[in-house]
């Protein structure tokens, strides 16, 4: 399986605004890591580098996600390669927590205590010099100050996620790891989840989340890595990834005036590799070739005089770039 | 806890007219489900439900809300395990306060939670659930296999369920809460903790249950796009009272704003176009066009062909479900929230 990359920078969708880290240089490397359990290989020689910003990192059940996100915070040690935090090794390195935070997915939290204690604690145990203004801090960046002095323990799925990443926040890291940080939110806290993400990747801190819900992290970051069974299949920005994909053809429907006729013109172009008519009307037209495709339709349809009412691209999702990547 | 009383119909679907009495599937047109005026508030003081009205026909619905919306109360309810306060329910005909065997005999329910006996094989368990329903030893094992073979589970299936992925374990959930044939199906968060993959696998399976086997289905889900892609309609539940019930297309209508993305040139075009007097705006990597007449599809066109850009993709923009949650009163659905957990 060969790795599709797309070279940091071009993603564009970041703003790489003033970056908390010496240097504008990533702050998480992974440097041809591997990690076994047994004989079970759980990551398979993965190399990648996290620029600031919000990147999704997906994977099937069991691709090594966690794994990963483990081995960035110093749980665990790659039984081979290097795993840089800020240029130093993550594992037996304590003083890459005072950099990074991270949410895992396991939710247990104590429930006797209240949601400020557990915010204090972390800040505490991060021996701030302030840690009452900190844990403040952290829970008003969550929007937690309300309900900030109930017990945990009666709190709502969507509200202990936001204290714990409240408490992971709470040193203000210059890298957030989140493992599936939507599990169980409604349709509000998730909105509210995905804004916090965009606004801590619009700071320039480097943030990474594992997720299953592909349109979400379509919505929250176009940059991506993917792993497929320990292995590093793609990452850069999924649209970028998609365009790699050259020996797929690119699936557009299109609606006009007159299909028909649109379709007997497109079919000429060498650009075009197929096309169907929907009895029901419109066209689905496979394109060989994306760049010619997309700039010789519109000079087509104004030739012909067509009105095209709807181009829109079938296959171009991340979900659908995603299938093509797990699949291949 | 299955009734026992509504099977004879169940068995003569199935097992070729030896009962006559059959009851037909809920006449179209006829509500499955409705409340009037329900209202349920526990002992601690907590109001799940105030006041909630609503008729669901029938098809495939999706039922949305926040964390603590009344969902689960919901459910409880309409299978007859919870008493209501006030107000009066109805599912498939039937009261389930009032009858509440009747109406588990013929609505199937995949709880939430992880809930199956780790030591049973998959086989094992969903005939037990056929035999608690009241259909006999070989009928159960047939309808129990048939049931595992529709939602995909094979081989596997004589298995210990112990060993079973999450997507196994959730087509196990849905097997049981089909083998008694059902007039209508609730199942709770379907694709929770299921891979891409898995999630797709899930929602076709829901969705060819609805169309192929014509059994209606209500869906409870956080995830809004799943709920767009597999259900005619939906009902919105906030705080316990009913938010909005309408048909899926209804709430994805489209607006008279055009989109517009190119592959690259963004900039030239805006430009472009606000030259052409068309008020432009900008929508991360789109532009959006309002569509005062028809002809703003050749302008757009046309200048799109003049400065030679690939035109990734040109459509009207849509109503999402999701905007019934974008500007809500989240701070005093955080305060509700929590109380009823």
């Amino acid at each position: 399986m060969s790795t599709l990359t797309v070279p940091a920078g071009s993603a564009g969708s970041q703003a790489p605004s003033a970056s908390r880290a010496p240097g504008t240089g990533s702050l998480v490397e992974l440097r041809g890591v591997t990690k076994w359990y047994g004989n079970v290989v759980a990551v398979n020689d993965i190399t990648m580098t996290l620029g600031p910003g919000v990147t999704g990192l997906l994977g099937p059940n069991g691709a090594g996600k966690t794994t990963v996100l483990h081995m960035m915070a110093g749980f665990l040690p790659p039984s081979r390669g290097e795993v840089l935090i800020a240029g130093e090794p993550a594992w037996c390195n304590p003083f890459v927590y005072s950099g990074l935070g991270i949410v895992v997915e396991r939710e247990a939290v104590h429930g006797f205590l209240t949601g400020w204690d557990f915010v204090l604690a972390s800040a505490k145990l991060h021996r701030l010099p302030n840690p009452e203004a900190a844990a403040r801090r952290a829970i008003e960046l969550v929007d937690m100050v309300e309900p900030m002095n109930r017990r945990m323990g009666t709190y709502s799925k969507g509200m202990r996620q936001r204290m714990r990443v409240a408490a992971a926040l709470v040193h203000d890291p210059a890298v957030l790891l989140l493992d599936e940080p939507f599990n169980g939110m409604d349709p509000r806290q998730r909105l509210h989840m995905m804004e916090l993400l965009h606004a801590m990747g619009d700071v320039g801190r480097t943030v990474l989340f594992s997720s299953h819900i592909l349109e979400e992290v379509e919505q929250i970051s176009g940059t991506v890595q993917v792993i497929v069974a320990g292995r590093l299949a793609a990452s850069g920005d999924y649209r970028t990834i998609r365009r790699l994909m050259t020996h797929r053809p690119h699936v557009f429907t299109i609606r006009s005036s007159d299909d028909r006729r649109l379709a007997v013109a497109l079919m000429g172009r060498a650009s075009v590799a197929g096309i169907d008519i929907d009895p029901k009307g419109g066209l689905t037209v496979r394109a060989s070739d994306y760049g010619t495709f997309t700039r010789e339709l519109p000079k087509i349809a104004l030739a012909e005089q067509i009105r095209v009412q709807r181009l829109v691209p079938a296959d171009e999702s991340l979900e659908s770039v995603f299938s093509y990547l797990v699949g291949a | 806890m299955w009734g026992t009383t509504g099977c004879p119909g169940v068995v003569g679907r199935h097992y070729g007219g030896r009962v006559t009495s059959t009851p037909t599937r809920a006449p179209s047109g006829a509500p499955l489900i409705a409340t009037q005026a329900l209202t349920k508030r526990y002992p601690n003081g907590v109001t799940a439900l105030a006041d909630l009205t609503l008729a669901v026909s029938p098809g495939t619905v999706g039922l949305v809300g926040a964390n603590g919306a009344g969902k689960s109360t919901l459910i409880k309810i309409l299978l007859g395990l919870l008493p209501p306060t006030a107000g009066r329910v109805n599912v498939l005909g039937l009261d389930p306060a009032l009858q509440g065997e009747d109406v588990r005999a013929r609505v199937g329910y995949m709880p939430e939670n992880d809930c199956l006996p780790p030591d049973l094989s998959a086989a094992e368990f969903v005939t037990h659930m056929a035999r608690m329903s009241g259909l006999p030893k070989t009928a159960a094992r047939e309808r129990a296999s048939e049931a595992l073979r529709h939602v995909g589970l094979y081989e596997e299936r004589y298995r210990q369920i112990g060993g079973y992925s999450t997507g196994m374990k959730q087509r196990v959930k849905l097997a049981q809460a089909l083998v008694h044939d059902p007039d209508l199906l609730l199942l709770d968060e379907p694709t929770n903790g299921l891979d891409p993959a898995g999630r797709d696998a899930m929602l076709t399976l829901i969705q060819r249950i609805g169309t192929d086997f014509g059994i209606s289905v209500v869906v409870c889900s956080h995830l809004l796009g799943e709920v767009e892609r597999i259900c005619d309609s939906l009902i919105a539940i906030d705080g316990g009272r009913l938010l909005r019930a309408d048909r899926i297309e209804n709430m994805t209508t489209s607006r008279d704003v055009l989109v517009v993305e190119v592959a690259e040139g963004i900039d030239q075009l805006e430009t472009r176009l606000a030259g052409l007097g068309l008020t432009v705006s900008r929508d991360g990597r789109a532009l959006q066009v309002p569509l005062a007449t028809e002809s703003t599809y050749d302008q757009i066109l046309g200048a799109v062909a003049e400065l030679d850009l690939p035109l990734h993709s040109l459509d009207q923009r849509r109503h999402r479900v999701a905007e019934l949650f974008a500007n809500g009163p989240a701070a005093t659905t955080s305060t509700r929230e929590g109380a009823h957990v």
